[in-house]
């Protein structure tokens, strides 16, 4: 093995090594995001696809009971909408 | 329901197509109904169909020219391309091609890549599933072995360059953040991944999508360094990793004996 493909794999190496803590970090801190139903504005649930499927931006009212969106841990509950609080489960309509 | 044999579907399009056009020959309808009235409630049932089907998948787009412009914008797409396959979700493939050539939509010339953007979307949701590996399979890797390393990716994934930042528009459209000027100038490299039922969108660092389209061509992990740097010369080999573990986009990595 060549010094310069020595280098490049060490830095590889390297670079997978520093990326899974990076990423196990940042998958720790959305871990105390939680769903919260019914207090997305329409159009602005957080969800995603295309015609004919339950998809981010396609909810079609304001506070959806069905659509959900991720909030800070701990605080869905304590958002009070228009039609009511959020939920941690989905809502009737 | 069975064609005539003298059925001509060239025909049959072409009168679709064309308000101006009697309808087809042969037409059958109730007693006291006129076959052009009836027709022609089928055919704004089908260019109704198809138009607000594009409206659906490319909702951004749709927000960024208004309602109005995005209706006539998806009604000459669609006299131009009819769908290929009796598959809805499937329609619109061409639809960034279009707009990137649509003469009224030139003052807009990040619409056409919002447009890849969004049809990816829908390819990502749409696509098979599979396993995504955990990060600590990948924490389990011989280090020394990465190298020469090849990668499956998800079948879900799709990368997408842009010379304008697309992720951030698409974002900004998509979520209550409050917009934010953006810097027209600065391009993004989108990342589409559906590891389980959401669809995630990233960005990946400058090089990105080249060192993803190397990994999809089976290409070894050195390899697709070598192709990302010689494309960029910063390509930032963690940042890209890291946003890839985070999109939970490989299925499996394979490590040579």
């Amino acid at each position: 093995m060549s010094d310069k493909k020595l280098c490049a794999a060490i830095a590889i190496a390297g670079a997978f090594a520093t990326a899974v803590t990076l990423a196990e970090t940042a998958k720790a801190a959305k871990a105390e995001q939680e769903k919260c139903f019914g207090v997305s504005l329409k159009g602005k649930n957080d969800c995603a696809a295309g015609p004919g499927t339950s998809c981010a931006g396609t909810s079609k009212t304001d506070y959806q009971g069905g659509a959900w969106k991720y909030v800070p841990k701990g605080t869905c509950t304590a958002i009070v909408t228009p039609k009511g609080k959020g939920s941690l489960e989905p809502l009737p309509n | 329901m069975s064609a005539p044999a003298d059925f001509d579907q060239g025909a049959f399009v072409r009168a679709l197509l064309d308000p101006e056009l009697p309808p087809p020959n042969g037409l059958e309808t109730p007693r006291g109904f006129s076959p052009e009235k009836r027709f022609a409630v089928y055919r704004n049932n089908v260019c109704v169909g198809l138009v607000d089907a594009l409206s659906e998948r490319f909702p951004v787009c749709r927000q960024l020219v208004g309602e109005e412009f995005f209706q006539a914008m998806a009604h000459c797409y669609m006299r131009e391309f009819l769908p290929r396959t009796p598959m809805l979700f499937e329609y619109g493939e061409g639809f960034a091609t279009f707009v990137s050539q649509f003469e009224p939509a030139r003052e807009l010339p990040y619409l056409s890549d919002v447009a890849r953007l969004e049809y990816a979307l829908g390819q990502a949701y749409h696509a098979e599933d599979a396993a995504p590996l955990t990060i600590g399979s990948v924490r389990a890797l011989p280090p020394d072995r990465l190298e020469n390393a090849t990668a499956t990716l998800h079948p879900s994934t799709h990368v997408i360059a842009s010379k304008y930042p697309i992720v951030s528009i698409w974002r900004q459209h998509m979520s209550d953040e409050e917009m934010t000027p953006l810097d027209l100038n600065r391009g993004e490299e989108a990342l589409v991944v559906r590891p389980e039922l959401e669809i995630r969108v990233s960005t990946l660092p400058a090089g990105g999508v080249v060192f993803v389209d190397a990994l999809k061509e089976r290409q070894t992990f050195g390899e697709a360094v070598d192709a990302a740097s010689g494309a960029t010369a910063a390509f930032d080999l963690t940042v890209c990793l890291r946003e890839l573990l985070l999109a939970e986009a490989f299925v499996a990595i394979s490590v040579a004996h």
